[in-house]
C-alpha cells in the first residue's frame, strides 16, 4: 500500500476518484456503465493519439504535427472509401501507411538535419495542413460506404469497437516501452542523450522509430474518429495536438523527457474524459468548461512539480542527517 | 570595407535573412510590378505587419530563456476583450477620450496579469513553460468566451479605430507603435543588464542562479514583458477590426514561433536577436501578401511558409557541418606540417 501511495500516479488517482465521488452526488447519470462506455468511446481518438505521443515526450521530443497528420489520414481514407468503395482492411492499411510516412519524414528531418523536434513538427504541421486544405478546399467528405457505418456502430459484448482500439494501442505502447530494447532506449534518450549514445543505443534509429510510431497511432486514430462521426471535416482537427499533449502531461509525463508511463497516460485520458463528461452532466455552461479545464491542467501539473521538489529536498535532508 | 566585413562576420544570420528578404521583394516586384509595388499594397502591409511583429517579439523573449508562450494569442484576445467592454460601455460613448484611456489602461493591466500568472507558475512553482502556457491558454480562452459568449464585441467610439487605421504625417500609426516596440525591446533585450540575464538564463539557468542572479525575478519579468507586448498587439488588432473576439489573431501563434525560429533564435534558448526576428516577420509578411497578390491559393502560401522554415534551418545545419569539416582540414594540415 505504501508503495502505491509513493507512486507518481497516486496524485492523479486521488483527483480522479474525488471528482468521480463528487459527480456521483451531482448527477445520477454519472456512475453508470453505459456512461463510462460513452466516456471511453468519445475519448478514444485523443487516447490513441496520446499513446502515440507518450514515447515522443519520454524521448524529450514533441510532435505538433499530429493534428495535421490525422486530418491528412482522414481525408485520404475518406476519399478512398467514397471513390473506390474499398474495404475496412485497406482503409486501416492506408491510414497507417500515410501516418507512418509523415512520421518517417519528421524523424528523418529531426535526426539528419538536427532541427529541434518542435520546430520540425511545427513546419510539417503547417505544410501538411496547407496541402490537405488545398486538396479538399476545406470541404467535407460524406457519403461513406455502408460497411464503414456498420464498423462504426459495431459492438463486441456490448462494448463499442473504438474502445478495443484504445485498449490495444495502450497495451502495445506499454509492451514496447517496458519489454523491448527500443523502449528502454527511448527512456535512455530522454534521460540523457549523450549517455544513451555512449551505452551503445543507435539514437537516430530510435528517434525515427518514435516519430513513425506516433504517425501510425495518429493514422489509426483517424480511422476511429471517422468511424465515430461518419464524415470527414478537414478543419475539425486544429488544436488536437495541444489537447493530446496536455492529456499526456496530465498523466505525469514530463516534456523535458525521461519520465512517463502508460498507466499515467491512461489515467490522464480517463481524467480528461471524466472531467468533460462531468462538466456536461453537472450542467455547467459551455464557456465555464474551458476555464475549469485550464485550471485543472494548471493545478495538476503544479502539484506534480511541487511534490517532486519536496521529495528531492527530503533526500537532501537525509543525506545531511547521516 | 572593413566595416562591411565586420558586420558580415558578426551578424551573418541577419545578413542572410536580409538577402532572402530583398530577394523575395525583388522577385515579387518583378512578377507583379503593378500590384505588389503599388503604394496601396505597401501601405496595406505596413498596417498588417505591426500586430504580427509585436506578437513575434513577445514570443521571442520567452524562447530566449528556453521557454515558450503558447498562451500569447489567447492572452492578447482576453485583454482586448476587456478593453472592448470598457469601450462599448455607455461611459465611453459619452466621453470617448476618457473611455479610450480607461480601455487602454484596462487592456494593459489584463495583459500584465496574464504575464504575472504565466511568470509566477513558471518561475516560482517551476513547471515547464510549455505546459504552463498550454494550461493558461485554455484558461484565458475560457474567460474570454465567458465574457463574449462566443460572439464579437463591437460598437466602439469612432476615435478608437484611428489607432489601427490612422496615420501620423503619412506614417501609419501601427507602424510607429511597432518601431517604438522594436527600439524598446532592442534596448531592453540586447543592451540592458536584465537582457543579459535573459540570455544567461537561456544558456544555463543553474549556472546563472549560482552566479548570484535572481533567475526567478528575471523569468517573471520575461513573461510580464511578453504579456505586455501581446496586449499592445491586441490593441492594434481590436482597433483594426473595430471589435474583439476570442479567436482574433489566433493564427499568429504558430506564425510567430515560425518567425522567431526563422529569425535565428535557438528554440532551446540563449541565442537570438531582435533584428533577426523583425526581418523574419518581414519575410513572412511579404511572402504571404505577395503570393496572395499573384493569385496563389492561400493554402499554398502556408505550405511555402512551412517549407522555408525547414529549408532555411536545414541549410544552416549543412553549412555548419561544412564549416566544421573545413576547420578539421585546416587543423589537420597544421598538425602534419
Amino acid at each position: 500500500m505504501k508503495r502505491f501511495i509513493k507512486k507518481k500516479e497516486f496524485g492523479i488517482v486521488v483527483i480522479t476518484v474525488l471528482l468521480s465521488i463528487l459527480l456521483t452526488f451531482v448527477s445520477s447519470a454519472f456512475l453508470r456503465v453505459d456512461n463510462f462506455i460513452d466516456i471511453l468511446r468519445n475519448n478514444s481518438v485523443y487516447g490513441i493519439m496520446a499513446f502515440g505521443m507518450l514515447p515522443v515526450l519520454i524521448s524529450g521530443g514533441i510532435d505538433l504535427s499530429v493534428s495535421s497528420t490525422i486530418a491528412l489520414c482522414a481525408v485520404v481514407i475518406g476519399n478512398l472509401m467514397v471513390n473506390t468503395g474499398s474495404n475496412i482492411f485497406v482503409v486501416f492499411v492506408a491510414a497507417i501507411v500515410v501516418g507512418g510516412m509523415i512520421g518517417l519524414i519528421n524523424g528523418l528531418i529531426i535526426t539528419k538535419f538536427q532541427i529541434a523536434p518542435m520546430v520540425t513538427t511545427l513546419g510539417t504541421m503547417t505544410i501538411i495542413l496547407g496541402a490537405v486544405l488545398l486538396q479538399t478546399g476545406g470541404n467535407w467528405i460524406s457519403g461513406l460506404p455502408v460497411y464503414f457505418k456498420e464498423f462504426g456502430q459495431a459492438k463486441v459484448a456490448g462494448i463499442p469497437t473504438q474502445i478495443f482500439f484504445l485498449v490495444a494501442s495502450g497495451a502495445v505502447t506499454w509492451f514496447i516501452l517496458k519489454y523491448t530494447l527500443i523502449g528502454r532506449g527511448i527512456y535512455a534518450i530522454g534521460g540523457n542523450e549523450s549517455s544513451a549514445v555512449r551505452v551503445g543505443y543507435n539514437t537516430d534509429k530510435i528517434k525515427i522509430f518514435i516519430y513513425i510510431y506516433s504517425g501510425i497511432m495518429t493514422g489509426i486514430a483517424s480511422v476511429v474518429h471517422t468511424s465515430i462521426v461518419q464524415q470527414v471535416d478537414p478543419n475539425t482537427f486544429t488544436g488536437y495536438e495541444l489537447t493530446v499533449i496536455s492529456t499526456v502531461v496530465l498523466g505525469g509525463a514530463s516534456t523535458m523527457g525521461g519520465i512517463g508511463t502508460v498507466l499515467g497516460t491512461s489515467l490522464g485520458i480517463l481524467l480528461m474524459g471524466i472531467l468533460q463528461n462531468g462538466l456536461i452532466l453537472a450542467k455547467i455552461p459551455t464557456y465555464w468548461q474551458k476555464i475549469v479545464m485550464g485550471l485543472v491542467i494548471l493545478i495538476a501539473i503544479s502539484v506534480d512539480v511541487i511534490n517532486r521538489k519536496r521529495e528531492k529536498s527530503k533526500l537532501v535532508r537525509v543525506d545531511v542527517a547521516e | 570595407m572593413n566595416f562591411i566585413k565586420r558586420i558580415r562576420a558578426e551578424h551573418s544570420n541577419e545578413v542572410t535573412l536580409m538577402a532572402i528578404f530583398i530577394a523575395i521583394f525583388v522577385i515579387m516586384g518583378v512578377l507583379s510590378p503593378d500590384k505588389f509595388l503599388s503604394s496601396n499594397n505597401i501601405s496595406t502591409m505596413a498596417y498588417q505587419m505591426p500586430e504580427f511583429g509585436i506578437m513575434a517579439i513577445g514570443m521571442m523573449i520567452t524562447i530566449l530563456t528556453g521557454g515558450i508562450n503558447l498562451s500569447i494569442t489567447n492572452g492578447a484576445a482576453l485583454s482586448s476583450i476587456v478593453a472592448a467592454f470598457i469601450l462599448s460601455s455607455e461611459f465611453s460613448q459619452n466621453n470617448p477620450i476618457l473611455g479610450i484611456m480607461a480601455a487602454l489602461a484596462g487592456c494593459m493591466i489584463v495583459a500584465c496579469l496574464t504575464g504575472v500568472i504565466n511568470g509566477s507558475v513558471v518561475a516560482y512553482v517551476g513547471v515547464a513553460p510549455m505546459l504552463v502556457t498550454l494550461g493558461t491558454r485554455t484558461l484565458f480562452e475560457g474567460i474570454g468566451l465567458q465574457f463574449t459568449k462566443g460572439g464579437a464585441i463591437s460598437g466602439f467610439p469612432r476615435l478608437y479605430s484611428r489607432i489601427g487605421n490612422g496615420d501620423l504625417f503619412g506614417i501609419p500609426i501601427p507602424l510607429i507603435i511597432y518601431l517604438a516596440v522594436i527600439i524598446v525591446s532592442y534596448l531592453l533585450i540586447e543592451r540592458s543588464a536584465w537582457g543579459t540575464e535573459v540570455f544567461m538564463v537561456g544558456c544555463n539557468e543553474t549556472a546563472t542562479r549560482f552566479s548570484g542572479i535572481n533567475t526567478k525575478k528575471t523569468l517573471m519579468k520575461v513573461y510580464i514583458f511578453s504579456g505586455i507586448l501581446s496586449g499592445i498587439s491586441s490593441i492594434i488588432i481590436s482597433s483594426r477590426y473595430n471589435s474583439a473576439k476570442t479567436d482574433y489573431g489566433s493564427s499568429y501563434l504558430m506564425q510567430s514561433i515560425s518567425a522567431v525560429v526563422l529569425g535565428g533564435t535557438s528554440i532551446s534558448g540563449g541565442h537570438g536577436s531582435v533584428v533577426g526576428t523583425v526581418i523574419a516577420v518581414g519575410i513572412i509578411q511579404i511572402l504571404s501578401t505577395g503570393l496572395n497578390m499573384l493569385g496563389v491559393n492561400r493554402y499554398i502560401v502556408d505550405i511555402i511558409t512551412g517549407g522555408i522554415l525547414i529549408v532555411v534551418l536545414g541549410m544552416k545545419f549543412i553549412t555548419k557541418v561544412m564549416d566544421d569539416k573545413k576547420m578539421i582540414k585546416i587543423r589537420a594540415a597544421g598538425i602534419s606540417e
